[in-house]
């Protein structure tokens, strides 16, 4: 039976149904609803577990590192500043193959200060060794967090589930919330080889030497490529179990002959499939959504892309004195088709700026021209920027 | 030809106390930090968790694939071993567990970088025993000077010069700062005094709550002397006053070890390497010299710790040695 | 091959595939090293061994430690001037620890519990050994040889043994029934003891030669000194010692009104105290040497125990220092007065000392006698084939006399020796090396290494505590009767000087070492290691550092240069 709620609300409620031991928690918008929705459930005897209300989200990361180290199925949740204050700890987990699920609500870094939606928080982690998969509704990021639990404690690899700050934590939507049973029945309990266990003591976080640290990043490397198939299996068990599909890696919509792809990430597909229908006189195009961008689905992208002669990313973040993220692994993994699409790469809503249906007409624009675009920020306003700076 | 009847290997499993940390660590010759873990881990017994944060203990005791410790352990980041040990200690609270779970850090790593976290563990009151093993620089990374370092002490980010003279900073009061969150029980102790580190370190253990213990731990490379005088040296600097031993609960001053005829400081500073620019013909360096008298005579007053018996060199009997062993803790 | 694993985690313990050990320059190793106490003890005994078996109220083992060396206790308890005291390196933390009261309780404990001496009658056809003179040599002749399996016939011109034990030594410092428990018990075991028996006159020094493998003789030094000022004696020339075995022998002696007395040895002091409980009124010492006093050189010192010296003073003996007598005052034959005068021995320009009287001076004393007490030498009757008008037997460490493989002295016959002590060590030694003679083989060799200092000891570790005073006897309670005046200490207190042994040298299992390394290299043994601990140094992975032995609270861990 849906129910009318918030996205925070509805992840807690998700996060509640998986059991954690531990729950950890900083306040940072957009997030703090959230972890403000689980302690309600844990003040009203809704969820039994431990709930830490630290000084700083590097504690918190800390907190859920120690307990899941300890042997508890752990979560914390963050967003733009405080992801970051909290790399340091993130590398340090996956590194030591803790599994861990925490969401990022993304949101964009200082500076400028922006409290709004945008990708930079969890692409500036990208390469902290996470399984990072992107939400496209909230009904997603419900379903998503329990298959994370799933994941990570069947690769030993913590995931992190990015789900669109204010544009899905803050919006209602009716989501269908699974019951406790079909739960408990899809996630065993929380059990981790290495739980630190005085009856067999083992020393966790040593120093590697030049000998041996190549080896132990190659297993980490291949457990994060290996893990596409976790992914896939969960979503599909987890269709199987409540009806609804959350897509493995990614998913395809739109015209299966297109020769344009559209390729985007999180809750603006939404708006690009409302566009695609609004807009039938622009395509065939085919919708591309990235659901899963670490482990990079390197395979499932080139069999989607196969006969595209035009490929368009459009991403919500990018990197400074480079470019666009995405489109460059995009390219990079296109590159190795036989016939290479010709790629062009757009960053759009940053900082939270609204997508409007508009954007998917203007960005097919682009499609044949001369050389590809390498990179621009699609809804600029020049008009805005001093002439000495442009 | 081997001095008793079975080979070492074999007795070394049949001593008559628990080795949470065993040899082979790679800790410099004299290390006070190493013998702090070995009481430490002696008195706690095998039923904790240890989290330790980076710094020499660390390194030291973990090089991959070895590792030196029999309990369990973790290393996380520099900074965090207070919210690792919260983060355990809830895991174990949600387990229904007994097992006490110990954070250990160097004064790096609890009075500058690791200050917040500690703050933290300590204001939620978890189940943790912290043990700071103070020796008084960032050592591992070649003798820097920390908040933990003395006033005029010689560091290699502190160094003497024509314009200054050592460390121009006061010690980091951190027992004032914990004693600040009222937690049950913090106390100092020194590796000179292994009775007494004992004690306190099983008096952590009872309680429900958090507990503080800031060791003295010399460090013979980082102070500059032979490592057979690391005990002698810490014991200076608890019979001059420099580091005294005390006791709080709830913030409060609960006892004190008294030290019977309190020596001048400079028995306390000549022989360590790191204050021999204090003993030039200087006239800035005469008035550190008074300065450090000044903060030793202090702590005797403020902490009451003029004992009564006219001995001169035994503070409570606490290292008295004993036929047969026989120590009281 | 090692392999990875995930995310570098480490299993238990595993530090000890690496050893620490390569990193050493240097070593710790145990030493036992000789406690002052045990050096300077010219019986030979380990006081520091007892003391710890006394410590752990081992008060049996205690006493058959101490008698595998000397086998009167209860009397040198009394006696003897505890050299032992005098170097115990405690008396530079508080006060040395009362060494002879622990001797004596011992002593006493096993007279009243009848604690059998550690020697057997030796085997049937053991080689004999003939013992003559039973004082202090004599006897621990007589006890050590049956314990090197040796048969001793014991031979003694007095009816009973003890030589100056019980000639000269008074009942208020040495008890006539522990002077006979003692001797009783111990010339009982082991050996065969005839009394009545005269060298010279019963005996003869050739017969026992032919009859025995070896001959030990302890004769003392029977024959006083000549002595005269000038050639003038008193016409009623009473010598020390003799009036002393006088007193002790018929319990009464000559008196006068005033008495000097010259001498500075224990005889001097101990007849004065005696004249002085006969009744004479005034009684002087002239000494040319000094009272015992801190600042004062040993060889300027009186050789009398200075603890008698002060009892002495305490009962009103006057004792002049640094006098000598230069003229007898007589009215006709009878003696009034001496002319004393400032006197000290000094060494003259051929190195040897002489009596150097100060002109300019002089003093009348007036006393109606003097008596000499300047010592002794030997009597050479029935020595003659050794002696050759010497006044001493001259002798090696070992008591062998030269030209005579056969024959082995000991005690004041020896000439360089005084006490009681002394001659014990001497009886123990000879007997070593008559055993050695017998079997024809050389002397073990006993241990010659210096003791160990105060500052090689790391007296932290220790709780400062002070030294019971023993009760005893106020002077006028003395001097009435013969009761012992010092009346030692009693159990607790006994334990406690025990408590209060430094244990120089030798390890006392205080676990320092085990628990301040911080490698975990120093291991603990319940069994006896070879080298006398209760630790081990675990080589494989001690780096040297040398806290053990810095922190060792009595100086048993050195360190040494690693071997390379």
């Amino acid at each position: 039976m849906p129910e009318a709620l918030e996205g925070s609300q509805a992840i807690a409620r998700a996060v509640a149904l998986c059991r954690p031991h531990v729950v950890s928690a900083y306040p940072i918008t957009p997030q703090t609803h959230i972890v403000e929705n689980i302690s309600k459930l844990v003040a009203d005897g809704k969820l039994e577990c431990e709930f830490v209300s630290v000084e700083s989200e590097f504690s918190a990361a800390s907190v859920a590192l120690g307990a899941a180290a300890a042997g508890s199925r752990a979560y914390t949740a963050s967003s733009s500043q405080g992801i970051l204050l909290m790399s340091e700890v993130l590398y340090d987990i996956a590194g030591l193959r803790i599994p861990l699920v925490l969401t990022c609500a993304n949101r964009a870094v200082s500076a400028p200060l922006s409290i709004w939606n945008d990708h930079q928080d969890s692409m500036a982690v990208r390469d902290a060794g996470w399984i990072q998969l992107y939400c496209m509704s909230n009904q997603e990021a419900v379903d998503t967090t329990i298959q994370a639990y799933r994941i990570a404690e069947r690769t030993e690899l913590p995931v992190m589930v990015c789900v669109d700050g204010f544009t899905l934590t803050h919006t209602l939507e009716p989501i269908d919330i699974p019951d406790q049973a079909q739960v408990d029945g899809y996630l065993p309990p929380f059990k981790f080889a290495r739980a630190l266990d005085p009856m067999n003591p083992m020393s966790i976080g040593t120093l590697v030497a030049p000998e041996y640290f190549t080896e132990v990043r190659e297993v980490h490397h291949r457990a994060l490529l290996k893990s596409v198939d976790e992914i896939e299996s969960a979503a599909r068990d987890w269709a199987e179990l409540s009806g609804r599909d959350t897509a493995g890696l990614l998913e395809v919509y739109g015209s299966p002959d297109a020769r344009v792809g559209m390729i985007a990430i999180g809750s603006a597909v939404g708006t690009l499939l409302d566009a695609m229908d609004r807009y039938p006189e622009l395509g065939p195009v085919k919708l591309i959504r990235l659901r899963c961008f670490r482990p990079f689905p390197f395979e499932a992208l080139k069999a989607a892309c196969a006969g595209l002669s035009e490929v368009v990313v459009l991403e919500r973040a990018f990197s400074p004195g480079s470019g666009g993220i995405v489109a460059t692994e995009v390219r990079a993994a296109l590159s190795e088709l036989p016939e290479m699409p010709r790629v062009h790469g757009y960053a759009m809503g940053l900082g939270g700026r609204d997508i409007p249906l508009e954007t998917y007409g203007r960005a097919l624009e682009v499609v044949g021209r001369e050389p590809p675009e390498r990179f621009a920020v699609l809804d600029l306003r020049p008009e805005q920027i001093p002439a000495e700076e442009l | 030809m081997s001095e008793i009847s079975i080979p070492v290997s074999k007795l070394r499993k049949k001593q008559p106390r628990f080795q949470g940390i065993d040899s082979g660590h790679r800790a410099c010759p004299g290390c006070g930090a190493a013998l702090t873990a070995r009481l430490v881990t002696e008195a706690s017994g095998p039923d904790v968790m240890l989290a330790n944060a980076t710094g020499c203990l660390e390194v030291f005791t973990t090089p991959w694939p070895e590792s030196a410790w029999r309990v369990p352990w973790m290393h996380s980041v520099f900074e965090n071993a207070a919210a690792i040990a919260a983060g355990m200690e809830s895991a174990m609270k949600a387990q229904g567990k007994n097992t006490k779970v110990i954070a250990l850090g160097g004064d790096g790593g609890t009075f500058d970088i690791g200050f917040q976290c500690l703050s933290g563990m300590l204001e939620r009151g978890h189940n943790v025993l912290y043990v700071c093993y103070d020796n008084e620089a960032y050592m591992n990374t070649g003798v820097q000077r920390s908040s933990s370092t003395p006033h005029a002490a010689m560091t290699t980010t502190s160094p003497p010069g024509k314009e200054r003279m050592g460390k121009r900073h006061l010690k980091k009061d951190i027992v004032a700062i914990v004693a600040a969150h009222h937690i049950p029980y913090a106390a100092t102790a020194s590796v000179a005094y292994p009775s007494d580190v004992r004690k306190k370190v099983r008096r952590a253990m009872a309680v429900d709550g958090p507990t503080f213990l800031h060791i003295h731990a010399p460090c013979p490379l980082g102070w500059g002397h032979d490592g057979a005088r690391s005990i002698e040296i810490a014991r200076l600097a608890v019979e001059t006053g420099m580091f005294p031993l005390i006791e709080l609960e709830r913030g409060g001053l609960a006892d004190v070890m008294p030290i019977r005829n309190p020596r001048p400081v400079t028995d306390y500073l000549k022989p360590q390497q790191r204050f021999r620019h204090l003993f030039k013909d200087d006239v800035r360096a005469r008035e550190e010299l008074e300065h450090l008298q000044a903060i030793a005579d202090h702590n005797i007053e403020v902490y009451g710790l003029r004992g009564e018996r006219p001995d001169a060199l035994d503070t409570e009997a606490a290292d008295t040695a004993h036929r047969g062993g026989m120590r009281w803790a | 091959m090692v392999q990875v694993t995930r995310g570098g985690f480490a299993y238990p313990g595993t530090s000890l595939e690496f050893k620490t050990g390569t990193w050493r320059v240097e070593r710790p190793f145990h030493l036992h090293r000789v406690a002052p106490c045990h050096g300077a003890c010219p019986a030979g005994e380990d006081a520091q061994a007892y003391l710890a078996l006394v410590e752990e109220e081992h008060f049996q083992e205690a006493w058959e430690n101490l008698v595998s060396a000397n086998p009167l206790p209860a009397i040198t308890g009394r006696v003897c001037h505890h050299p032992c005291e005098s170097a115990c390196n405690r008396q530079y933390y508080d006060d040395p620890v009362a060494i002879h009261n622990v001797e004596r309780y011992l002593g006493d404990r096993a007279l009243e519990e009848d604690w059998p001496y550690p020697v057997s009658r030796p085997a049937a056809d053991a080689p004999k050994v003939a013992v003559v003179g039973a004082g202090p040599a004599g006897l621990s002749a007589a006890y050590h040889l049956p314990r090197q399996g040796l048969a001793v016939t014991l031979f003694e011109m007095l009816p009973e043994p003890g030589g100056l034990l019980r000639t000269a030594i008074p009942a208020y410092r040495l008890p006539r029934d522990i002077l006979n428990g003692e001797l009783g018990r111990l010339i009982s075991v082991g050996m065969d003891y005839r009394g009545g028996q005269r060298l010279g006159r019963d005996i003869f020094l050739d017969e026992l030669r032919e009859e025995y493998r070896a001959v030990f003789l302890g004769p003392g030094t029977q024959k006083s000194r000549d002595w005269s000022i000038d050639g003038a004696t008193p016409e009623d020339l009473h010598v020390g010692l003799d009036l002393l075995k006088e007193w002790m022998a018929v319990g009464k002696i000559p008196t006068w009104e005033s008495v000097a007395i010259v001498g500075a040895g224990n005889t001097a002091v101990d007849l004065a105290r005696v004249l002085k409980r006969a009744g004479v009124r005034e009684v002087h010492i002239i000494s040319h040497k000094a009272i015992p006093a801190p600042g004062i050189p040993p060889e300027d010192t009186m050789p009398a125990i200075p603890r008698e010296i002060t009892q002495a003073l305490e009962e009103g003996v006057q004792i002049h220092e640094h006098r000598g007598v230069q003229r007898l005052i007589l009215r006709g034959e009878r003696i009034t007065g001496i002319e004393m005068v400032h006197m000290k021995k000094l060494p003259g320009k051929d190195g040897r000392l002489h009596r150097v009287a100060f002109e300019g001076t002089e003093t009348l004393l007036h006393v109606d006698q003097v008596i000499p007490a300047i010592g002794q030498v030997l009597d050479p009757d029935g020595l003659e084939v050794l002696v050759d008008g010497a006044s001493f037997l001259k002798a090696d460490g070992w008591g062998r006399l030269p030209g005579h493989p056969d024959v082995f002295t000991g005690g004041d016959a020896r000439g360089d020796r005084g006490t009681v002590t002394e001659a014990v060590g001497d009886g123990r030694r000879a007997a070593l090396a008559i055993a050695s003679y017998v079997a024809g083989e050389p002397i073990p060799e006993e241990h010659s290494s210096e003791p160990i200092p105060f500052e090689a000891m790391n007296v932290h570790y220790f709780e400062p505590a002070p030294r019971p005073r023993e009760p005893v006897l106020p002077p006028e309670r003395r001097m009435t009767g013969c009761a012992e005046i010092e009346q030692g200490l009693d159990k607790v207190q006994v334990v406690g000087e025990g408590h209060r042994c430094f244990s120089c040298g030798n390890c006392f299992a205080c676990d320092n070492c085990w628990t301040l390394c911080p490698d975990t290299a120093v291991l603990k043994t319940t069994e006896l290691a070879r080298d006398g601990s209760h630790y081990v140094f675990d080589y494989d992975y001690c780096k040297g550092c040398g806290i053990c032995a810095h922190e060792c609270p009595c100086g048993f861990i050195l360190m040494e240069p690693e071997h390379v």
